[in-house]
């Protein structure tokens, strides 16, 4: 996700007296943001950096070197890659969690904000900003009051098991089943644990990697789906209040059905909405930390790891700052090659610069 | 994006920091690297923090009264903090400038701690107070005794009385060995009551490795010993009373239970395995009658395992002296006691355990466990490698292997003994 | 529905639309229900909205009704607003201050400044917990208000919502101010200012939803001592096993509502200004 056009103001000519005013007075206004990000942001990045860069076990200064703080190339990241061990085996499951997080979690939210700003952007629709406010206002409370009602909700003697009951059905251990979704599956038709699926791959073995998301992570999955839609929709709604009346008009009056009008006329209209909740959803579900961090920290048999939350852990907890800090770079790349990928994939070439533009016009949150 | 917008952020970006850069270097709070350790002495009355990792209110006010106690005699002050999570808690602390002076280590952290040149060893200072034999080796690491041990608790087995007695056994029934455990279990086992629950990792599976004459590592810490014969056998008798289905892991029960005095409370099991801490399940289940007995012996005899944290003091604490005078006060027997009393850890000297076992001869089993008990791994990195082989061990309930468990066990603790 | 609908095709209709609202409003009402219930009801009847047996016991160990000094919510209450408070303050006066630079006057490099700053808004956020962490700390200011409140004190998403703002406002007035030999600062405050109201106020509520609700950050600067710990963080703490014993589920739901009170309030109050900042274009251009 990189600027490609910038949006700045219409550039006008003025007097020169004003001019050398203007740029003192420019740079003091925004002195305090150089300051403060330049401090707590662009330095600390490359202060991390060269951490990742040690095996500084955090006691005394990273900086100076000595046996608290050697530097040891790049080592950290190739470890996490190819070393077979423990470090390797965790930030690999970490990875195969969070991947098929997001691959619920995006298309899921994606669609769910759209449909609520469907339906709430109805014309017909009473009480509009009554459903309004119910969809969106779980997306306003805290990440971690949100995470520990569902953490009650879904508790073996919780809500969601008392509801389920209610029809008879039995309900899982949410919390501390790690069976994977497609395991599950896959026992249904008989295969658990085929000889087919033993390669390894980067200390995974096929199979591992074809868990799906696990019974816990599922919890969490649709915890965070329930809370970002709400924000998605409005964005959704604010793109669909822009698409020109005429055009619908004109869609209805040939005689489309709904669905063809949703997917030929409503939905290229809202593209650059789309992108932007596709973008933003990428973004925030590779980061997913705080709901890891109070739903059980990566239990059970850490199937809720994340590598933001394993990053955290590497450093904090087993005092290995170099190997933590080299996780947060690669969640980092991970998260500008996927959003880079799916600019290229969803995007025409003549308009290969919507992020901004749309910036505009959606927003973040 | 063009390759010269592209090469214009990185230039301003750098631009940037170099010119924050400058104004930011008044700054330099890391100090120096602990590892030479000296013994730090300030002047004058001190404030002392002291992280706790606490059970609860009764444990946190315990430990309030008590420092205040030092700290009105002496003219300091001392600050309790109750932790959330002690372990993430202290990793930050460490890291920064201010590390709390004084706090709960686990057993287990020793390594960790003391390899990242984060702990000021003082043991030896303290050694007259008697601790148990078994304490001191637990809290020795790389051949320095870290820090006083706090207090201890064993592993030993709780029996629901009512089950029991409904079940037609009498005292004379008490297993002394693993075959007359699994013949009470079967005779326990009846409708929703499993005859034994325990919880689902090492800390409980353990004992039966411990029971049959082994352990995960070897004696001097210097070598994995998870692949050895005794701890296959351990685990196989674990194996073997799941599959006779009197023997359940906590979170197989139905409902699961949290741990083991829950599910003893809940009546969903008549016999578990716990420490001391199973006073707690008294408070939530007010109505459970239990009595505890010394786990029975394996095959190569009696074991179990016992669990203690130690007063860590932080290399980095300006205020050594102090402290340590803070961690003798706290180390007198009439003082252990009063914690005995408030949450019912048992006292980690020798007297101490001796005033304990007159005063509450429930727990004499608990006691007595302390003559051959094993403390937990202490060596660094060995965090993730037992979380791991815990998180396999909690799924043989499900089927598995728990000798590749074992093995990749040993894989993984020797790459970490490693390095 | 764009056309007239059969009556039974719009009631089911609205029976889904109150089914959706219900997923998403329920947990809520048992969130607040729950506070309300005793340890073991909580447990017995998950489900139910009322209480049986009511019990305020929850809402008086939060109040400081049992002397229980580990679970300090007052102080954590006081430490949220005083953090959230100037954390808004400082965010809608340097914001709109650097915003209203980077829209309106002529310096140099300001193209790259902007540039840099959409640089900054794509870092993750989570890359950062530890370069924060070494950065305090090498400061000095770990386990202080300090460190709490200077990084989050200017946000690059406001400066960007303001110099959209400022971008999309007719110039003229500040040109006759200016003319009238009004300084720059001067101009600022007292003319442009007061125009921007709007998107101050929407700028306001996401600043003090974002450090109310604010935790890897705090997480991370401090040492989790409640001298420091917010609403958010000392839930978390007791959500992630300070309590020890029991599962105390009406005590940390209350704690949890408490913690989504204030933004609550101001979501319920100042509703219009919350979506339009959701979508932050929405200021009209």
């Amino acid at each position: 996700m990189t600027p490609s056009q910038q949006t700045s103001a219409p550039r006008q000519k003025r007097g020169g007296g004003i001019r050398g005013r203007e740029g003192i007075a420019g740079w003091l206004f925004v002195s305090p943001l150089v300051l403060i990000l330049g401090i707590f942001l662009v330095i600390p990045i490359f202060m991390a950096l060269y951490v990742s860069l040690t095996n500084w076990q955090g006691n005394g200064s990273p900086f100076t070197g000595g046996e608290g703080a050697q530097f040891v190339g790049a080592r950290n990241y190739l470890d996490l890659f190819t070393r077979d061990g423990l470090t390797r085996s965790n930030f690999m499951q970490s990875i195969g969690n969070t991947f098929y997080y997001v691959l619920l979690v995006v298309p899921l939210q994606t669609i769910l904000a759209l449909s609520l700003a469907l339906l709430v952007n109805n014309k017909m629709l009473k009480a509009k900003s009554f459903f309004r406010t119910a969809f969106y206002f779980p997306s306003v409370t805290s990440s971690i009051a949100i995470a520990t009602v569902f953490l009650f909700l879904f508790s073996n003697s919780g809500a969601v098991n008392a509801f389920l009951g209610f029809f008879g059905i039995d309900a899982p251990q949410w919390f501390s089943d790690s069976r994977g979704l497609l395991h599950i599956m896959f026992g249904w038709v008989g295969v658990d644990n085929p000889a087919w699926a033993q390669g390894d791959i980067l200390g995974r073995s096929v199979w591992d990697w074809l868990s799906g998301p696990s019974v816990a992570m599922c919890v969490i999955i649709f915890l965070v789906v329930w809370t970002t839609s709400g924000t998605f929709m409005l964005m959704f709604i604010a793109a669909l209040q822009d698409v020109p009346v005429e055009v619908e008009e004109a869609a209805a009056l040939d005689g489309t059905s709904q669905w063809q009008k949703l997917r030929l006329v409503t939905v290229p209209m809202i593209k650059p909405a789309l992108f932007l909740v596709i973008t933003l959803g990428l973004i925030g579900t590779w980061q997913v930390f705080d709901q890891i961090y109070v739903m059980g920290k990566g239990a059970p048999a850490g199937t809720t790891l994340s590598p933001a939350f394993l990053s955290y852990q590497q450093s904090f907890e087993n005092f290995q700052y170099g190997s933590g800090a080299a996780m947060a770079f690669i969640i980092f790349v991970i998260i500008v090659v996927l959003t880079r990928i799916q600019r290229r994939v969803l995007t025409d070439k003549d308009e290969r610069t919507p992020l901004f533009r749309s910036l505009r016009r959606g927003g973040r949150s | 994006m063009t390759a010269h917008s592209n090469r214009k952020i990185m230039s301003v970006a750098l631009g940037a920091t170099v010119a924050v850069g400058l104004t930011a270097c008044g700054g330099g709070g890391f100090s120096g690297s602990g590892d030479a350790a000296p013994q730090n002495t300030a002047k004058g009355p001190v404030n002392l923090t002291m992280i706790i990792g606490s059970s609860g209110d009764a444990e946190t006010n315990a430990v309030k009264a008590a420092t205040a106690a030092w700290a009105t005699k002496t003219g300091n002050t001392v600050e309790v903090v109750a932790a959330a999570n002690l372990s993430q808690q202290l990793g930050q602390a460490f890291a920064s400038t201010k590390p709390p002076d004084i706090f709960y280590t686990d057993a287990a952290q020793i390594g960790t701690f003391a390899k990242a040149g984060n702990l000021f060893a003082y043991g030896d200072q303290v050694k007259d107070a008697g601790f148990l034999p078994a304490l001191v080796k637990t809290f020795t690491y790389d051949n320095k005794f870290w820090c006083a041990p706090k207090d201890y608790s064993t592993l030993a087995l709780e029996i629901n009385t009512d089950l029991w007695a409904k079940a037609g056994l009498t005292d004379a029934d008490v297993p002394k060995t693993w075959e007359e455990l699994e013949a009470v279990a079967k005779k326990l086992t009846t409708g929703k009551v499993t005859g034994l629950v325990i919880g689902n990792d090492i800390n409980r599976s353990g004992a039966f490795i411990k029971q049959a004459g082994g352990w995960v590592v070897s004696e001097d810490g210097t070598k994995m010993t998870a692949t050895s014969e005794p701890a296959k056998a351990g685990l196989a008798e674990v194996q073997k009373l799941m599959k006779a289905g009197v023997l359940k892991f906590n979170t197989d029960t139905s409902p699961s239970t949290g741990w083991g005095g829950e599910a003893l409370g809940k009546g969903v099991a008549a016999m578990t395995i716990e420490g001391n801490w199973i006073s707690g399940a008294k408070k939530d289940f007010p109505n459970l009658k239990y009595k505890v007995v010394e786990l029975p012996a394996g095959p190569a005899g009696k074991g179990t395992l016992l669990f203690s944290n130690c007063w860590g003091i932080a290399a980095k604490s300006p205020n050594h002296d102090q402290t340590i005078d803070l961690v003798k006060s706290l180390l007198a027997t009439d003082q252990q006691m009063k914690f005995a009393d408030a949450f019912g850890v048992m006292p980690s000297t020798e007297e101490g355990a001796k005033a304990f076992a007159e005063k509450y001869p429930d727990s004499a089993a608990f006691v007595k466990g302390g003559d051959y008990a094993q403390g937990p791994v202490n060596l660094p990195g060995f965090n993730d490698v037992l979380a791991k082989f815990n998180s396999q061990l909690a799924t043989l309930g499900k089927g598995g292997d728990p000798n590749a468990w074992l093995a990749e066990l040993q894989k993984n603790g020797t790459a970490a003994i490693g390095g | 529905m764009t056309t007239r609908s059969h009556p039974v095709k719009t009631v089911l209709f609205y029976i889904a639309l109150l089914a959706f609202a219900t997923l998403f409003i329920y947990p809520f009402f048992i969130q607040i229900a729950t506070s309300f219930k005793t340890d073991a009801g909580a447990v017995d009847n998950p489900l139910s909205l009322v209480p049986n047996p009511f019990s305020t016991a929850a809402w008086s160990r939060m109040f400081g009704g049992t002397n229980d000094s580990s679970v300090p919510i007052l102080t954590w209450t006081k430490n949220s607003f005083l953090v959230a408070l100037i954390v808004t303050v400082g965010r809608v006066f340097l914001d709109s201050l650097a915003g209203y630079a980077l829209s309106r006057l002529q310096f140099r490099g300001k193209g790259a400044l902007f540039a840099a700053i959409l640089a900054v808004m794509a870092v993750p956020g989570v890359a950062l917990l530890i370069p924060k962490f070494l950065m305090v700390n090498y400061l000095g200011i770990y386990d202080t208000y300090y460190a709490m409140i200077l990084p989050l004190i200017v946000d690059a998403a406001g400066v960007f919502i303001m110099k959209q703002f400022f971008d999309s406002v007719s110039i003229s007035i500040e040109e006759a101010a200016r003319m009238d030999g009004a300084s720059i600062f001067r101009t600022f405050w007292s003319v442009v200012l007061p125009m921007a109201r709007p998107a101050l106020i929407t700028l306001t509520i996401l600043s003090f939803q974002g450090s109310w609700n604010e935790f890897s950050h705090f997480l991370v600067v401090t040492k989790g001592t409640p001298e420091h710990q917010t609403l958010v963080t000392g839930l978390a703490s007791l959500t992630s096993g300070q309590l020890g014993s029991g599962t105390q589920y009406p005590f940390k739901l209350g704690t949890a509502l408490l913690t989504t009170i204030p933004v609550a309030v101001l979501f319920f109050a100042l509703q219009r200004y919350f979506v339009r900042g959701a979508n932050e274009g929405g200021v009209k251009g």
